[in-house]
């Protein structure tokens, strides 16, 4: 039964519908991990990171802003275009050219008394461990898979068993014309971005060999000029995929290779289209699906209704297109998963210890039993048993000690090896205190 | 129960802090681990080795074959590899180095092979890439050209394309066009 | 004289207006007809409690640019209204809501005009501004609504013809429902493009027949690059035809059949090359279940051929015209006109552009037929080829959305169909977790209904209210529950719910503006505690 104690926060007339949702339990609040009198403190002082200020970004941060978060980070490296703003409510045209995360950033802060929001416009890949470590919720609006999932591997690589503040739940929106699809992450918990990587499908790649020799369709034109001729011919230094100049060269180098096959439907905005890898986008959609994402955040942040992720639905699937459809449905978890399924297990080791010590180890410990181990770390290849050149290149590392090659306490290592086909290890090192 | 709870994160942030002085922990990626399992694995028989300018990058390295069969042989081809971050969502890049008179590479050093594009799959690995390669110079593809004047030579006249293989790979020049000598 | 040949006019070569650039990302969806119908349409909001939701879908409308709209709105912004409203800020407190409003949406893109009322000089009233204001091509209003001012809505929908748009968003419920002034048909819906394969092998036509003959006539002394860029419809009409030979003059049809059909072909392919097979029967053998295939009538198009159009305006539209050309032309020949798309497949360019040809001349012929029926039921009237060859081209996959009139929310034919359709889900429910299919919304709807008119309620008013108009509910668990929801809101909204619910409303308004795609017939409900939604005829 719902009850009826609203427990307001620091302006209650102006937040009294919110608050009335958020500070009292509904039939399907669970009570065990509630606590109406808690949330709109804790909101206020949880920080939550925003990825990408574009058209799902601006959406997030309005949401979340009416949400009643009131620290928020966004970060952004892109500066504002024309074509953003048949969608990306927060940029107006004297705005073209600017930064996204930082235009976006001040317009959400005017409109809505109390909020911080921290523009970065960076990459994402600019930050450490130690910058995402200070929020409590990420939230993704991003058009690029690589992106996605270095966000993904960073987050679960940071999850530590035993210090509650490092699980950063992640909630990810993608949008393409009248679809797309919000998702909740609990990293190490549920499967992860990296275990639905099968729910992007690639994009569908023509033979080098059409393009160069039997054309067919317009857009085997325009790659042809984009793959082939461009680096025939390299008529700029190096491609922009921006600068009209350069899309108008490779239209007319597609056109003319059309007239040449009798190929019809070149067209300058195909062209911009193939190469850019244009997906069509429209508010509409980006509304829908920023706010999922949203109400996914504002319910895990106040456990004031159930939410995607665990232990049940973790994935919105959306589709416009013909009628509405959704569905609504668990992604399981893959065991194989490279980044969820392969977590750095602890390995002691004696800093003092020569890698080929270390080597050696590897066949003797029983979680390993490795006949032929490869090693490395992120940056430095340590020793790898084959190929024949690298093997040569890293075995006078085997004689030098742990220190001696950079390694240090609490560095992670991959190791390898051909007798296990499936699996490959990491470890993070963890050297013996010495007295 | 909650004060226990957090003085106890207050401890584990402190360790935490103290792990951390020797600055940002690097993690394996994903990408890494892979290519070390699929270098580990790779088997280069006696036609091919591999040269990594910079051992600590395994993301880039270069690819020498020698043909010990068929028209191509008694040459040294090399190809450089380029992974992105991506792998194996994306393939490989790879490129000829040299200027060869090949039907399915073309001047530029582009290769016209299936897994190297439209065919390619994130279970495949790269010695799946490398025998690929290989057998591009045992056995070349008249019918997918990426050169088609090279094709065209070998489907309409197979001697002659034959010869026009050997002076190609002697430095010499195919209908106007001059080639990288390429042979040992 | 010069000949003007179409496809042969090179295209401008000139880059894109400011316009299609601020648009490109909309335009790749509905091109510039549906952007021009966008910027001819004139829309209203008459909004009410808390406001939100009508708002969020006025701003995803104002950004693609439709052509005017207008805000009726009686409340002056207050406090409440800064916590879940992005469109109003602190200097806007006091004032008349719609104003703010309309200000500030109207920022977000030049191109769009915007007016609100009730304004003292133009219109004091919403029964002044549906007089004076020139037509609305639709109007979208919240609930809670006065019952009064909804008579006023529906009555006006009647008489101009208007599509109305009814949004309901409470706490983490929603639901919105479309009236529809008669039957919607659309002929640009946008089917997947791997759908829309239609290549006629079974019933081919002479100059296609004599094409494939050409091509195979030596088939077997063909060199093996002939042999291996032969296009897979000529690879699969050559075997088709020997098969016909050896089976009495039939083709496969049985899925045995066809199977067996499929391995001649795979077997077919030469494999003494140095990939050991041919991609272009690999591709022939792929296609076989797809596409050797006989001419179907598709239900979407069945339910347009046996539509009678009940009004005069109706059965002169040019649709309804060209729908009874085309059944004409499906009665004679017993196929449909030819989309006349061919996919890509592996062949040399001269040959697929050959080929490409021979489709497109016979979908033009079949347009042109189709024409020239229409002229003939329908004397003097002008058609344009451009929409008639589009018609032909989408034939499979028309579709009629409200084939059977939409009525008023109040009237009794309405609260019968929403008994019916309560039994039915219900009954539904009790087999869900046998069928794996999720659970009912239907008690979301009921319960957000139960508070049409009123600002707040009760759970148990909620119920009492849902039990008088469908007797035996009031103890059902869900129903329950989605009162005590709706109940836990106050009738306050919460912005994520109103910005998503906004979303999809623009995306159907945006649907049915401009004709393309499927709109939904006729009610979304939306859970944001479950995250998914339903459509139900209601």
């Amino acid at each position: 039964m719902a009850s009826t104690t609203v427990y307001p926060g620091s302006e209650p007339a102006r937040w009294k519908y919110l608050d009335r949702i958020r500070t009292r339990a509904g039939p399907f609040t669970d009570g065990d991990a509630y606590d109406g009198s808690m949330v709109a403190e804790a909101m206020e002082n949880m920080t939550v990171l925003v990825i990408g200020a574009g058209g799902l970004g601006c959406e997030i941060l309005k949401n979340l802003a009416l949400s009643g978060f009131k620290n928020i980070h966004v970060i952004d490296m892109d500066t504002i275009d024309i074509s953003n703003l048949n969608r990306q409510f927060l940029f107006r045209a004297e705005d073209v050219g600017k930064y996204k995360a930082e235009v976006a950033a001040r317009f959400v802060e005017k409109r809505v008394r109390g909020v911080k929001i921290t523009p970065h416009n960076k990459m994402i890949q600019d930050f450490d461990e130690d910058f995402y470590m200070q929020f409590q919720l990420v939230v993704c609006g991003l058009d690029s898979i690589e992106a996605r999932r270095w966000i993904n591997a960073t987050l679960v690589n940071m999850v530590d068993e035993e210090v509650e503040d490092s699980y950063k739940p992640l909630i990810d929106g993608g949008t393409e014309g009248f679809k797309g699809q919000s998702r909740v992450i609990f990293p190490t918990v549920t499967s992860c971005i990296e275990c639905q990587l099968d729910m992007h499908a690639p994009r569908a790649a023509v033979p080098l060999c059409t393009l160069a020799s039997i054309p067919r369709q317009p857009e085997h034109c325009i790659e042809w000029a984009h793959v082939i001729a461009w680096d025939a011919e390299k008529p700029f230094p190096s491609l922009d995929k921006d600068d009209p100049e350069h899309i108008t060269w490779l239209f007319k180098k597609a056109l003319l290779r059309a007239q040449e096959f009798n190929i019809p439907g070149v067209t300058y905005a195909l062209t911009q289209g193939v190469v850019k890898n244009i997906i069509p986008a429209i508010a509409a959609t980006n509304s829908v699906i920023a706010a999922s994402c949203c109400n996914e955040a504002l319910k895990i942040a106040s456990n004031c209704a159930p939410s995607l992720g665990y232990p049940n639905n973790n994935y919105m699937m959306y589709s416009g297109n013909d009628s509405i459809y959704t569905y609504t449905f668990k992604h399981e978890k893959k065991d194989d998963c490279p980044v969820c399924g392969n977590l750095a297990r602890e390995l002691q080791v004696d800093p003092a210890w020569t890698l080929g010590e270390l080597v050696e180890s590897f066949a003797t410990r029983p979680e390993a039993q490795l006949k032929k181990p490869s090693i490395r770390a992120e940056s430095k290849t340590l020793y790898m048993q084959s190929p024949v050149s690298l093997e040569e290149a890293t075995r006078p590392n085997l004689d030098k000690t742990l220190v001696e090659l950079g390694l240090s306490d609490g560095e992670e290592v991959g190791v390898t090896d051909p007798a296990f086909a499936t699996v490959s290890f990491k470890f993070k090192l963890k050297f013996k205190k010495t007295e | 129960m909650l004060k226990i709870w957090s003085m106890k994160k207050e401890q584990q942030k402190a360790e935490n802090a103290e792990g951390a002085a020797g600055g940002k922990k690097k993690k394996v990626t994903a990408a890494q681990l892979r290519v070390q399992k699929d270098l580990s694995e790779l088997s280069l028989g006696s036609t091919m080795r591999t040269e990594f300018p910079d051992p600590d990058n395994i993301l880039s390295f270069i690819l020498y074959v020698e043909p010990d069969e068929g028209m191509y042989r008694g040459a040294k081809f090399s190809f450089t590899f380029n992974i992105t971050p991506n792998f194996p969502h994306e393939p490989p890049k790879v490129q000829c180095r040299e200027k060869i008179y090949h039907p399915n590479i073309d001047l530029e050093g582009k290769v016209c092979l299936n897994i190297l594009r439209e065919d390619w799959k994130p279970v495949l690995n790269l010695n799946a890439v490398i025998v690929g390669l290989q057998f591009l110079f045992l056995e070349p593809n008249a019918s997918d050209p990426l050169n088609k004047e090279a094709a065209e030579d070998l489907r309409t006249n197979r001697e002659g394309f034959k010869r026009n293989v050997r002076v190609a790979m002697g430095g010499g020049s195919v209908k106007g066009v001059l080639f990288d000598r390429v042979l040992k | 004289m010069t000949e003007i040949v179409m496809s042969q006019t090179p295209p401008i070569l000139h880059g894109p207006s400011e316009k299609e650039k601020k648009y490109d990302r909309q335009l790749r969806l509905w091109a510039a007809s549906g952007q021009a119908a966008l910027e001819s349409a004139n829309l209203l909001l008459v909004n009410s409690g808390a406001g939100v939701v009508g708002v969020e879908t006025f701003k995803n409308l104002i950004l693609p640019g439709i052509g005017r709209f207008a805000i009726y709105d009686d409340a002056l912004v207050e406090e409440a209204d800064l916590g879940v409203n992005f469109f109003v800020d602190e200097s806007c407190l006091g004032k008349p809501r719609s104003q703010c409003l309309t200000e500030l949406l109207t920022e977000l893109n030049p191109d769009v005009h915007g007016s609100w009322y009730p304004s003292e000089e133009t219109a004091p009233s919403l029964d002044s501004l549906l007089a004076t204001s020139p037509v609305f091509t639709a109007i979208i209003y919240t609930l809670p609504i006065a019952p009064e001012r909804l008579a006023q809505l529906e009555a006006y929908g009647r008489q101009h013809k208007t599509p109305l748009f009814a949004i309901h968003s409470a706490g983490f419920y929603s639901y919105f429902r479309i009236s529809l002034p008669g039957a919607f048909p659309i002929v640009d819906t946008h089917p997947d493009e791997t759908a829309t394969t239609d290549l006629r092998l079974l019933t081919p036509w002479p100059e296609l027949v004599e094409f494939a003959r050409d091509m195979t006539k030596d088939i077997d002394s063909l060199d093996a690059y002939e042999h291996g860029h032969l296009p897979y419809v000529v690879i699969l009409l050559y075997y088709l035809e020997r098969w016909k030979q050896t089976h009495e003059g039939r083709y496969p049809s049985t899925y045995k059949e066809k199977t067996e059909f499929r391995r001649i072909v795979q077997n077919a392919a030469r494999a003494d090359n140095p990939e050991g097979g041919e991609e272009n029967f690999d591709e022939a053998a792929a296609a076989v279940l797809k596409t050797v295939v006989p001419p179907s009538l598709p239900s979407g198009l069945r339910e347009v051929f046996d539509y009678t159009p009940s009004e005069p305006i109706e059965e002169r539209s040019s649709f309804w015209i060209v729908a009874n050309a085309i059944k004409a032309f499906h009665a004679k020949h017993k196929t449909l006109p030819l989309r006349g798309n061919v996919p890509d497949m592996k062949a040399k360019s001269s040959v697929y552009i050959q080929l490409q040809n021979i489709y497109k001349t016979k979908a033009r012929q079949d347009a042109a037929e189709v024409l020239e029926t229409a002229q003939s039921i329908a004397p003097g009237r002008q058609f344009d080829p451009a929409e008639v060859e589009l018609f032909c081209k989408n034939a499979p996959f028309v579709k009629l959305i409200n084939a059977t009139k939409g009525v008023d929310s109040a009237s009794s034919t309405c609260v019968n169909v929403l008994r019916e359709v309560t039994a039915q889900e219900l009954a539904n429910d009790e087999n869900a977790e046998i069928t794996l299919s999720p659970l009912s919304l239907l008690p979301i709807y009921l319960a957000l209904r139960a508070t049409s008119h009123v600002a707040s309620a009760t759970a148990d008013e909620i119920l009492s209210s849902i039990e008088e108009t469908i007797p035996g509910t009031k103890d059902h668990e869900r129903i329950v529950s989605a009162a005590q929801e709706v109940a836990r809101a106050e009738g306050g909204e919460l912005h994520n719910i109103a910005a998503l619910t906004g979303g999809m409303v623009a995306q159907e308004m945006i649907k049915i503006i401009t004709k393309q795609y499927i709109p939904i017939d006729n009610t979304c409900i939306f859970d944001g505690i479950a995250s998914r939604s339903q459509v139900l005829r209601l």
